[in-house]
């Protein structure tokens, strides 16, 4: 069958569209599918488009003593947002020209810029939840980062390189490397990872309003308008790149496109959405079926993370021999 | 591409992760703070164990293992576990975390050792034919978390299971090292784990009737 091809670099927008265009919905059915599980009716699964349509309507109030910077603070978040899905696997199997631009540090130091933005953005609103809310972000972002670290050597060692579409070829190759127990530990750890950075339940309860259990929620008090709007669009597509990062790279990396035709590529949209679905599922059922750690036990749960992370670099080395 | 190039079989791998679910379970039990999933805990790494022995087995075709396999399955994954749980529901003295450090810093401090553990021993020039020698090191990192459980936790439960456990790591090395050692050794070690059963319990209630508690921290006291 010889249909249209597509350029890669309509690819790549298109990769960049389908994380922009999908997050809020995979969001939405998340918080849904967690409602019924409450035994709630939920808010509608396109509740987050009415929720950013609406915000985007509204105008914007800045703190009297707030400058630029609180202002351009989501919109660079959102920028970094829009950079990542640039650099992962999203719809293909086959890398992309401008998925050599960086490697998986490389993404996740465009994310922790995005985080770095909100938080500067939150301690110029002067509001005390708002600092307090950055300054755990902050902390804990730098908790969990030595995990990062330790699943990326995982796929530097098991690839010679860090690039995520080589990590997710090494796992496609053959079932023996999809159940090596370092890839299996690695996966793990970075489910931990994903469940810390998207904010859900061991580690903070999602769109709760309890001031003191919020890390993430709470940068974003004093925001308004179009800003809150792009910073809640931004947090969602943030937990849809994870996805992509934890599906498409380690746990599931099959049923991307491995043509350029335009059939292929556009069959894999609802296919990485279905998989993402899939993962929220998951997510949703631990976010009811656990309880929220104490702020300072969370550490606790960095340490197993952690602990995953190493074992699997050790289990690398020596049982490469 | 030094791991594909050398990319090991399924089986080794499998046998790889089961050996980290020994090594794993021994963390949880080193953080977990109520004495009954501690000694469930257990139940489920001797369960591993007795996994791992079948699966060596079957592999070697050793039929010595299987009833290895057995009578450590009954031994140590329902004997030992009810008769502890046991011991611990008739204390009735509601055994809270008895950690001296803090949890994150305990695993820290043994992901360190085990570190230790696995790099010494992939340094031995060892060879085994029935299991890959990363569970070797994995059992030595099983030995080292024990100690280090029954160093910093001070009650006696947790240091009847850190010894049990110690037998546990002790298991996998033998699987490893010596496949074909003959069972008689085997059942030894097994009884040897009995006569700690009994020691240990007998520690436990003399301890409970002497100072109403499990904590050992009672025992630092001098009594004139």
């Amino acid at each position: 069958m010889t249909g249209v091809e597509l350029d890669p670099v309509e690819i790549q927008v298109l990769q960049d569209l389908t994380i922009l265009v999908f997050a809020p919905f995979v969001s939405g059915a998340i918080a849904h599918l967690g409602a019924r599980l409450q035994g709630r009716r939920g808010p509608r699964v396109l509740q987050p488009y009415y929720d950013i349509a609406k915000l985007f309507r509204k105008e914007t109030l800045v703190p009297e003593e707030a400058s630029w910077v609180f202002l351009a603070g989501p919109v660079v978040a959102f920028a970094c947002y829009l950079t990542v899905p640039l650099l992962i696997p999203v719809l293909t199997q086959y890398p992309l020209p401008l998925g050599y631009m960086g490697d998986i540090l490389g993404g996740g130091f465009i994310l922790s810029l995005a985080g770095f933005a909100v938080a500067l953005a939150a301690l110029e609103s002067g509001d005390p939840y708002a600092q307090l809310g950055s300054s755990r972000a902050m902390t804990f972002g730098a908790l969990i980062q030595p995990s990062i670290l330790f699943v990326t050597f995982t796929v530097a060692l098991v690839t010679a390189t860090d690039l995520p579409y080589f990590e997710a070829a090494a796992v496609r190759s053959s079932l023996g490397q999809a159940i090596a127990p370092a890839h299996l530990l690695a996966a793990v750890a970075f489910f931990l990872v994903v469940l810390s950075d998207t904010g859900r339940i061991p580690v903070e309860t999602h769109a709760s309003t309890l001031e003191f259990g919020m890390i993430d929620e709470a940068r974003t008090f004093e925001h308004s308008g179009p800003a809150l709007a792009l910073l809640k669009w931004g947090a969602a597509m943030k937990q849809l790149i994870l996805y992509v990062i934890l599906i498409n790279v380690f746990a599931a990396p099959w049923g991307e496109a491995g043509s350029r035709q335009v059939g292929a590529v556009l069959l894999a949209i609802p296919a990485f959405i279905g998989k993402a679905l899939g993962v929220g599922v998951i997510f949703a059922v631990i976010d009811n079926s656990f309880s929220k750690l104490r702020l300072f036990k969370i550490t606790e749960f960095m340490a197993v993370a952690f602990l995953l992370a190493v074992l699997a670099v050790l289990v690398l080395f020596l049982g490469a021999r | 591409m030094a791991a594909l190039g050398t990319s090991p079989s399924t089986l080794t791998d499998a046998a790889d992760v089961i050996a980290l679910l020994v090594l794993l379970s021994e963390f949880a039990m080193l953080r977990s703070s109520l004495s009954r999933s501690q000694v469930r805990l257990y139940g489920f790494q001797s369960l591993c164990v007795s996994v791992l022995a079948g699966f060596v087995a079957a592999t070697q075709h050793i039929g010595e293992l299987y009833g290895l396999m057995g009578l450590s399955f009954v031994l140590k994954v329902i004997v030992v576990p009810m008769v502890i749980l046991r011991l611990v529901r008739e204390v009735r003295v509601d055994v809270t975390a008895s950690h001296r450090l803090g949890v994150a810093t305990m695993v820290l401090l043994a992901i360190v050792l085990s570190v230790f553990g696995v790099f010494v021993v992939g340094r031995l020039p060892v060879h085994s034919h029935s299991l890959p020698i990363l569970a070797l090191g994995l059992a030595a990192a099983v030995i080292l978390v024990a100690f280090l459980l029954v160093i910093v936790r001070n009650d006696v439960v947790s240091q009847a299971i850190g010894f049990f456990s110690l037998e546990n790591g002790v298991s996998v090395a033998s699987l490893v090292l010596a496949a074909g050692l003959p069972l008689i050794v085997e059942v030894a070690f097994l009884f040897d784990l009995l006569v700690a059963v009994v020691v240990f319990g007998l520690l436990m209630r003399v301890h409970q009737g002497r100072s109403r508690t499990l904590s050992t921290r009672a025992l630092d006291r001098l009594r004139g």
